[in-house]
């Protein structure tokens, strides 16, 4: 095979150094018989340094520097008041953060799953906040959301939440990890932070489907919370084998957590105990 | 305490070093200086967040660029995107609330905003504006960023060869582009321009393509 076939993949291989050592010397001993080449090479090489030139930026701001500083700030006091205080003063009035604390001073994390565990849990936790990363159309939305799914879907109220600013938007069926699953959407408004939830549900799970990471009991439910790079989720599965899994952006894993146990999933459960 | 603390320390160390090129990273991915400074106060937010999931010993700024790109790419662009359907929902919403809202004079951009954006852009700006986010991306992540093929690839989740095509014709357009701006304003002229350079759609450039066929040869 003749360099001067390839010399489009190695002229620019070659110019962002990209080339093994062998295939370097290779190309630019072809270079000094192969004038065409030569020119190709050159020419690629004036306009890498004309885009590169004009693709240099600006350094950052010092402005954004200190904005920078002044949020990790707050994320450093937010994370030092007790996971507890915290979600009195953040997340719930009243009454709902009394049964809230009651609910945490009942976390106590059991286990860190078994290397043996399915990893089915992991799957859909990821696929989960990777569904909410992406923006899916809604099939149907608002307050119709709840029939819609028991025609499409399954018999299943969508969540409610007791945390207030949560609104339901919508739905749709969609296909998690391999399972068919319906997704549904909320908008959250918390002081001036606006973000989305969104919680998959899937049928026929027995109760261990969605373990692993990390397992946390609340009375006598088992969630799971799963911190992956791209975001964090909470699995649930109900005594009908219908699982739940959360994702929302904006939200700590304990956040989220807080959230999932203000719903009345958790709070039936509650209150069933 | 003094675990965050040292989370801190370690963070500015290693991550808070390396704002200015996130900032320029982002600043040419948003093609706009505010947003980008709302995308790496987020970025590094959400890494302040996961550092404990950050791998210790490998390229922190590889892995921060990540944040970056995949926090452009999931919420800048969704955002963008999405809005009709939220919009819609959240009218839906509203309405079956009781509430009246006008949701269109929510969302209008005012025109001091637009005279903003307008000023931060130039003709750099105007061509990556041009260009496919997909080839943008990987244009930034190599010419701004210098990183390795192997790493745009496995933060763009495609293969290499996707990334060198990509690279191939978007600095292929971006050159053209750059080109067409400093000669309408004057700058060159006519016969500098390089007829060879608008964008050879037929070509592929593929490395691993290219080694695999060596191989091949090599051992007939």
């Amino acid at each position: 095979m003749s360099l001067c076939q390839s010399i489009d993949t190695l002229a620019m291989a070659y110019l962002d150094d990209e080339l093994v050592a062998e295939e370097h010397r290779e190309l630019e001993l072809h270079l000094l018989g192969c004038v065409s080449c030569k020119a190709h090479v050159e020419n690629e090489r004036a306009e890498l340094s004309l885009v590169r030139k004009a693709l240099v930026a600006p350094p950052a701001p010092d402005m954004l520097k200190m904005r920078i500083a002044r949020a990790l700030d707050q994320e450093d006091r937010d994370s030092a008041r007790a996971t507890r205080r915290r979600l009195g003063s953040w997340l719930l009035p009243g009454s709902a953060m009394i049964a809230a604390a009651a609910s945490i001073a009942a976390f106590v994390a059991i286990k860190t799953a078994p290397v043996s565990h399915k990893d089915t849990g992991d799957a859909v936790a990821t696929a989960t906040i990777r569904t909410h990363n992406r923006s899916m159309p809604l099939e149907v939305q608002g307050a119709s959301t709840g029939p819609w799914l028991a025609e499409h879907f399954r018999r299943v109220e969508p969540p409610r939440f007791a945390t207030p600013g949560i609104q339901l938007l919508g739905a749709r069926l969609t296909d998690v990890s391999g399972h068919e699953a319906a997704l549904v959407h909320y908008k959250v408004v918390i002081g001036q932070n606006q973000f989305r939830l969104t919680t998959v549900i899937i049928d026929n799970l027995s109760s261990d489907d969605l373990a692993g990471g990390q397992a946390l009991k609340v009375g006598d439910r088992t969630l799971h919370l799963f911190q992956q790079p791209d975001g964090a989720a909470v699995t649930y599965v109900d005594e009908q084998g219908m699982g739940y899994a959360f994702a929302a952006e904006r939200l700590t894993p304990h956040e989220l957590l807080q959230l999932v146990v203000t719903s009345d999933l958790i709070g039936r459960a509650q209150r069933g105990q | 305490m003094l675990a965050a603390r040292e989370k801190r320390t370690e963070f500015e160390r290693q991550a808070l070093v390396h704002v200015d090129a996130l900032y320029g990273a982002a600043y040419r991915l948003t093609r706009n200086a505010r947003d980008a400074e709302d995308l790496v106060q987020d970025s590094l937010l959400r890494a302040y967040r996961f550092w404990d999931s950050f791998e210790q010993d490998s390229n922190c700024k590889a892995w921060l660029l990540r944040i970056v790109t995949n926090t452009f790419i999931n919420e800048y662009q969704r955002r963008k995107r999405s809005r009709e359907v939220l919009d819609a929902a959240t009218a839906e919403q509203d309405a079956t609330d009781g509430i009246l809202v006008h949701a269109e004079a929510n969302d209008r951009k005012s025109p001091e905003r637009a005279l903003l954006e307008r000023s931060v852009s130039d003709d750099v700006q105007r061509a990556l504006d041009a260009l496919p986010d997909d080839f943008r991306t990987a244009v930034v992540l190599c010419d701004v960023q210098g990183l390795s093929y192997k790493e745009i690839a496995e933060i763009m989740q495609t293969p290499v060869g996707t990334v060198m095509s990509r690279l191939f014709r978007g600095r292929k357009l971006l050159a053209t582009a750059l080109r067409e701006f400093a000669q309408a304003e004057g700058y060159v002229r006519e016969e500098t321009r390089n007829a060879g350079a608008i964008v050879e759609d037929e070509k592929t450039v593929d490395l691993e393509k290219y080694r695999a066929a060596k191989a091949r040869e090599g051992s007939r």
